[in-house]
């Protein structure tokens, strides 16, 4: 019996499987993503507003000023706030608060309560949770996607090649068949490859280099609660723990929680403002008032897995140099809150109405793109290399779908003046 | 099926023996169907199936909440040659159902390897387990007692079944039991407080139908 061909019959089944299980554990993430992102929206709603002072009595859910002595509320365990009778969710016999309530449920529908269970016994020890089968898949893909390549490779070099490659080291769960065959695979390599290091990032850690320094989390397949956790910073979807800390963190702050979490976005996206645009914002001495409009259209490519642009054109601007009544304006793209994937349209001379139709591409898995925003800001390039800022549009990623057919045409935006203005006005609780 | 409309998504696992009827039981639960063919699974295989679940409070009166549960039922191979990759997969699923043939003693005496192995590679200690003894409409040729096999269950603090994938008794009651279990674990870990996870020796502290306190030893 021809151990070699059974053994390669048999990986193509269970890769089948894994395929399928892939499928399945898409649908699930978009669900928890989903959840996630409600319970984010409900915390947000029943926070403690910035307009109302710490230390009032109201209820920290619905804001409906307590009484001293009649209704005055009780402090919900979860939390310690301070809730009315009718924020409560009566459970047996204790109660929760609408939030710590909803919290809860979310612990359970996620499963995050398993993947917790199961760090116990099973440290995460890499940034990256993931199933066994997400793992398996992940290794046999890249094998069966390699064993095209024929010749065998000279042996020595099988070792050193061995040690270098980190997916091997990771990855635990090994049949032998699969370690003879990531040999011979990783040796094909070495033997087709001139350099090595090249095709090693191009098959072996393809997710994981793609991510670079801006995303260290685009490699992720499975986003765990830890995952998030640690990654929460660039995703902007604090994990389950996280958003309940931050409650009490905040709580003892005294600020509140929704206009936490709001500043936090927008001082990080401010802070990473400050990077380019805002120094030469403040130095400014002829602030133009903002006008017009921005017309852009945004289909996500599942194929390409990339996010498409396309800047069509503007109207009504304000002139750049007011003095002079030009304007020679281009549009700037970044993805927010880090501030990644920095692109520009040309610049057009003389108008105030250009027209663009320029298609820009920005490579994101779709996933990825929640609690991303795009910001759009149109500039004036005058003389001496000073930019001025004629206004921005932010646009959310993560509320439309790929078969949301609206996002797909043309839309225009009203252009704003600087958020980091706006939000400071709003938010100065921090 | 392949929508997220659903409350919760449950992993169940079937190990045990080679032959013991994993596939079919499996096969019955979520087609209700039987396929009396002996066919080998190569290494690990899931199937899928939509369920209404009742919550029950603790006194198990209902307390009439349903909730769509999305289960992923995988099915493992008995098959020696493939256990490193389906002692893997373990660690994935939330509540196994070990299984045994009521026609083969071996496969009986086995399942207490599969339970060591369980405690090893599971996602805790003592997980949430119902030993299943399959082929129980082959009764002429039937080599395990009920009072063996209940008795062994005992001692494992678990459920035990006796079921057929050729008839489909049992199977539901088995797998719809096994939810319960995961279930309630699940309001458990999340509720109990992370300090009290002194208890760590081993399945014997499951309850089976008798609500006893199962702390999450994991």
């Amino acid at each position: 019996m021809d151990l070699s061909l059974l053994q390669a019959l048999d990986r193509d089944r269970i890769l089948e499987v894994l395929q399928r299980d892939k499928q399945l554990r898409i649908i699930e993430e978009d669900r928890v993503r989903r959840m996630k992102y409600e319970l984010q929206e409900l915390r947000r709603k029943g926070a403690k507003s910035f307009a109302r002072q710490y230390g009032e009595r109201t209820c920290a859910r619905c804001q409906r000023p307590l009484g001293k002595f009649w209704n005055s509320g009780a402090v919900c365990r979860g939390c310690s706030h301070r809730i009315c009778s009718k924020c409560r969710v009566v459970g047996g016999l204790d109660w929760k608060c609408t939030v710590c309530h909803a919290y809860r449920e979310v612990k359970f529908r996620t499963g995050e309560w398993f993947l917790e269970e199961k760090a116990k016994k099973f440290p995460v020890i890499t940034d990256k949770y993931e199933t066994v089968g997400e793992n398996l898949l992940r290794t046999y893909n890249v094998l069966s996607h390699i064993s095209v390549v024929p010749p065998t490779p000279p042996p020595h070099l099988d070792h050193q090649f061995l040690n270098r490659s980190m997916d091997l080291k990771n990855s635990k769960p090994f049949t032998k068949s699969v370690e003879n065959l990531m040999v011979s695979f990783t040796s094909h390599i070495r033997k087709i490859s001139n350099s090595q290091n090249d095709v090693r990032d191009d098959l072996l850690t393809v997710a994981s280099s793609r991510s670079g320094s801006d995303f260290s989390c685009v490699a992720q397949k499975s986003l765990s609660d830890t995952d998030i956790n640690k990654c929460s910073r660039l995703f902007k979807v604090p994990s389950l723990p996280n958003l309940f800390k931050r409650s009490k963190d905040s709580d003892q702050e005294g600020s509140s929680t929704g206009a936490e979490e709001d500043t936090s976005f927008s001082s990080e996206y401010s802070g990473g403002k400050r990077g380019s645009t805002s120094s030469i914002g403040t130095d400014l001495s002829d602030t133009v008032t903002v006008s017009g409009e921005l017309e852009l259209a945004l289909t996500y490519n599942t194929y390409t897995s990339c996010l498409e642009i396309t800047v069509g054109s503007c109207r009504n601007l304000s002139y750049g140099d007011s003095k002079r009544r030009k304007c020679h304006p281009c549009v700037k793209l970044h993805v927010l809150p880090d501030k990644s994937g920095k692109m520009k349209t040309s610049g057009k001379r003389n108008t105030t109405s250009p027209v663009y139709n320029e298609v820009l591409k920005y490579d994101i898995e779709r996933h990825l793109l929640f609690g991303k925003r795009l910001q759009a800001s149109v500039w004036h390039s005058g003389t001496l290399k000073k930019k001025v800022f004629l206004g921005e549009v932010l646009i959310p990623l993560d509320g439309w779908t790929v078969e949301d057919k609206a996002s797909e045409g043309f839309n225009w935006y009203p252009l704003c003046p600087k958020v980091c203005d706006g939000f400071t006005g709003h938010y100065s609780s921090d | 099926m392949t929508d997220g409309d659903y409350d919760y998504l449950i992993k169940l696992l079937a190990l045990g023996d080679s032959g013991v009827g994993k596939t079919t039981f499996l096969y019955r639960y979520t087609d209700n169907k039987f396929n009396p063919k002996f066919i080998t699974t190569v290494g690990i295989d899931f199937r899928e199936k939509r369920v209404v679940y009742t919550a029950s409070n603790p006194n198990g009166t209902t307390t009439g909440k349903t909730f769509k549960v999305h289960l992923q039922l995988w099915d493992t191979a008995g098959q020696e040659r493939f256990r490193s990759l389906t002692t893997a997969f373990f660690r994935d699923a939330m509540g196994f159902l070990l299984m045994f043939d009521l026609t083969s003693q071996q496969s009986f005496l086995n399942v207490r390897n599969w339970m060591s192995q369980l405690q090893a590679n599971a996602y805790c200690e003592n997980p949430d387990i119902v030993l299943v003894g399959n082929k129980a409409d082959l009764s002429d040729q039937r080599e395990v007692q009920e009072k063996q096999a209940k008795e062994l269950a005992d001692k494992y603090g678990i459920p035990y079944f006796e079921t057929s994938a050729a008839t489909g008794a049992e199977v539901d009651k088995t797998v719809i039991t096994l939810l319960d279990l995961v279930m309630k674990r699940m309001e458990q870990c999340v509720d109990k407080p992370p300090a009290e996870s002194a208890n760590g020796n081993g399945a014997t502290k499951l309850g089976d139908a008798q609500p006893v306190e199962k702390k999450c030893a994991c």
